[in-house]
């Protein structure tokens, strides 16, 4: 059964769809068998791999079940990289979602048909807290929380480690620095403050401020494909290694 | 989950050119510089793998397992069964000769191989050099919609043979959700560059280019006789596949390349002389004895490397049998068999080298050729060699069937081993001449019901002969074993193991009379009657 992991952050703008689409990448390329959900009503995801933002049913059809997941699902020009593609419909998830009792409950149940077909499903997360967020808690497995060094920052994650389904341990966090620029002093403080406090919640990975993660944009291919010994590129390695060895340990028996 | 594949041949290389011809507009095309890599097919001399229409090949560094891809329109349909195949990879060398199949990099890939496999080894049944093309085709949003793998494959044969260029392949894999580009593609190319649904796999291709044949070395006899049939005719033809059986199966025994090659050639050699003893009227009088003589020196120079293959293999359930804190104490036993099989595998290699084993094979074949000998009978042709098979083998099997309930009737509990053991060798007997004449001449609805219950009996019968001979080959280890470091504890544990194999045996003599009383009843006696009447 697949291990979920969601990019997200209440802030639009600090790379989760870069981080969604490069560690799904790099999953597939180790042999892994990944999905990617788009669930951002930008499409951003689905327009970096050239699939058609289209999706039939929408995303109401989607929820309520009455669209076979399986045959929405797009192969990616990545071996076993395949995307479930998000179009403008999603902007109205948040409404589908809650004309159910249990709204949370919902992503999971969607995935439940293709979630044996996978090692790894990401999930691309729109900004903001919603329905559509506290449905990601409840399916997710770990939120990976890309984190802009700013004084701001900190305030995200506590914001973050104050939500029910973290607090209580049933997802974990797996923050790490985006968009860095290691020339900055403020970038170098705040990382070093925040690392810090919040030691147990920060991965060692940052991933820099970069010309070739913005050229992702027009290449339409995740950085460690057009620019695989770039820094850019490294990092994100550097990153799914952490994240695994962090699922590996969170796996471990305790005691 | 997974996409459809379709995979054909073509004549000549098909170039990116024309792919991209015959795509436009709608679709268009763009190809990576090719590689050139080494292929090694792999299966077990039998084909075990090849039966159930699976795949195992190396190259780069892995092994892979993959189901058989289909060709031709049976592709579609066959398609729900090909996503259930496993598709299982496993990094490790490669093969350079036999490979064991334990020896495969631990796994899944493993686990599936060997439980088909079993003892057999895996031998690379063909080298190939593949020059590989991948070509994307792309819609107009640039997007993969679809994937071409073109391979060059040429048999790399032995020696200085030299490569054999193949049949250029074209394989077309689907991406998930596009199958109208796939269909779209497929039909294109098959209109526009004449290309044909493959037929055979690349395997198949490759090893009957090689030579042999993809299913395999059978040891199967399926020998076509008619009941009318001489007699004379019918043995030699029964007798002459049973040569090739020996004769297919003597490399593999010379080279140890595994336990199966022995025991094939050793099965052979001991049907021949079930025939030679059951239709020794059929032969020539002269001629037969001293062949017999010599076939009888052929099982005994292979008995003792055959038993101790089965005492290795069998090592582990036996050690399972004695308590788990004193299991580790036989490894001296283990040890000592291991090097007592290799010490009669030498002595064997010598005697099926000597020139008395080229002799009696040379011999033998002559007077086969001389019985099969269609122009009829001559003064020196046995007295049943110009009576129909039909009439011959019934009488024979009549024969042995009811001493077989003769002796059976006179076994009681307390009968020495030595009578079950005369037992089961008729039994052995009877079973050849079931499989050999009774199964092709009679209808096998009939006949295999009957070798049903004659195994029934022979298991009980092998299972308390098996422990016998293992107590009585422990008991004489005992004086070598106890000579060895670590000997006293082996051999208190091997006094706890012959405790439980005479257990075992009593056990199996228990079950005797209901499995004879099930192959000497009344029912079984009128199918004998019935099917094989004088």
């Amino acid at each position: 059964m697949a291990t979920v992991l969601a990019t997200y952050n209440i802030k639009g703008g600090v790379g989760k769809t870069s981080a969604a689409v490069n560690l799904s990448y790099l999953a597939a390329r180790d042999g892994l068998r990944t999905l990617l959900w788009d669930l951002d009503p930008q499409a951003a995801s689905t327009y970096l791999f050239r699939v058609r933002p289209k999706l039939r049913g929408g995303a109401g059809g989607l929820v309520r079940l009455r669209s076979d997941v399986s045959a929405l699902i797009r192969g990616t020009d990545h071996e076993r990289l395949d995307l479930l593609p998000a179009d403008f419909s999603y902007r109205h998830l948040d409404l589908a979602l809650d004309s159910f009792k249990r709204p949370t409950v919902r992503l999971g149940r969607v995935l439940e048909a293709v979630r044996d077909d996978y090692e790894y499903i990401f999930l691309d997360c729109p900004p903001s807290i919603s329905l559509v967020s506290e449905s990601v808690f409840e399916v997710a497995d770990a939120l990976l929380v890309p984190v802009i060094p700013a004084t701001l920052s900190a305030r995200t994650l506590e914001q973050l480690e104050e939500l029910g389904a973290v607090a209580d341990g049933r997802v974990q966090v797996f923050a790490f620095f985006s968009m860095v620029d290691p020339a900055k002093p403020l970038h170098r403080a705040v990382m070093a403050r925040l690392r810090a406090a919040h030691h147990v919640t920060m991965l060692g990975a940052a991933i820099p401020s970069s010309e070739d993660v913005e050229g992702m944009g027009d290449e339409r291919d995740p950085v460690g494909a057009f620019a695989p010994a770039s820094p850019a590129a490294l990092s994100y390695e550097a990153l799914w290694w952490d994240v695994q060895r962090r699922l590996r340990h969170a796996a471990r028996p305790s005691g | 989950m997974s996409v459809e594949t379709i995979e054909l041949v073509a004549a000549e290389r098909p170039r990116a050119e024309a792919l991209a011809a015959a795509l436009a507009p709608e679709l268009a095309v763009r190809a990576q510089d090719p590689v050139t890599l080494e292929r090694v097919y792999l299966d077990t001399f039998d084909g075990l793998l090849h039966a159930q229409a699976l795949t195992l090949s190396w190259e780069q560094g892995r092994f892979e397992l993959a189901g058989a891809i289909a060709g031709g329109a049976a592709a579609a349909d066959a398609d729900a069964d090909a996503d259930e195949r496993p598709r299982l990879v496993a990094a490790g060398a490669g093969p350079s000769g036999p490979l064991p199949g334990a020896e495969l990099p631990a796994g899944a890939l493993r686990d599936a191989v060997t439980e088909l496999t079993e003892v057999r080894a895996l031998l690379p049944r063909a080298r190939l050099r593949v020059t590989v093309e991948a070509i994307a085709i792309l819609d107009e949003l640039d997007k993969t919609v679809a994937r071409i793998v073109i391979e060059l494959p040429e048999l790399v044969a032995g020696g200085a043979g030299g490569r054999v260029a193949l049949r250029p392949r074209l394989r077309l894999l689907g991406v998930r959700g596009y199958g109208r580009e796939l269909e779209l593609a497929r039909s294109r190319f098959v209109a526009a560059l004449a290309l044909d649904q493959a037929g055979e796999s690349l395997f198949d291709e490759a090893v009957s280019a090689a030579g042999e044949r993809p299913e395999g070395v059978s040891s199967k006899l399926d020998v076509a006789i008619a009941p009318g049939e001489r007699a004379g005719a019918a043995v030699a033809s029964v007798l002459m596949r049973l040569l090739e059986i020996i004769d297919a199966n003597l490399p593999g025994t010379l080279s140890d390349t595994d336990s199966e090659f022995l025991h094939d050639y050793r099965v052979g050699v001991r049907r021949t002389r079930a025939v030679q003893r059951e239709f020794k009227r059929v032969f020539p009088p002269d001629a037969l004895a001293r062949l017999r003589a010599e076939f009888k020196w052929l099982q005994q120079v292979t008995g003792d490397s055959r038993d101790l293959d089965v005492y290795v293999l069998g090592f582990e359930s036996m050690r399972a049998l004695v308590p788990e804190s004193a299991q580790a104490d036989l490894d001296p036993l283990l040890g000592l068999l291991e090097a007592r099989r290799l010490a009669a595998r030498r002595a064997m290699r010598r005697e099926l080298r000597s020139d008395r084993a080229t002799a009696l094979r040379r011999d033998w074949s002559e007077l086969l050729v001389r019985l099969g000998d269609l122009d009829g009978l001559d003064a020196s042709d046995g007295l049943d060699a110009g009576l129909p098979i039909g009439k011959v083998a019934s009488g024979r099997i009549r024969k042995v069937y009811h001493r077989m309930v003769r002796m059976g009737t006179a076994i009681e509990p307390s009968s020495p081993p030595e009578a079950y053991h005369e037992l089961r060798k008729q039994g052995k007997e009877l079973r050849y001449l079931l499989e050999l004449f009774g199964a092709p001449l009679h209808d096998p609805d009939v006949v295999k019901p009957m070798i049903k219950v004659l195994k029934g009996l022979q298991d009980v019968l092998g299972h308390h002969q098996d422990r016998e001979v293992q107590m009585t080959t422990l008991r004489g280890l005992r004086d070598d074993v106890a000579a060895l470091p670590g000997g006293p504890g082996a051999l208190m544990a091997m006094g706890v193991l012959v405790e439980r194999l005479e257990h075992d045996a009593a056990a199996a003599r228990a079950e005797f009379a209901d499995a004879f009383s099930t192959f000497a009843g009344k029912r079984q006696r009128a199918r004998v009657e019935a099917t094989f009447a004088a």
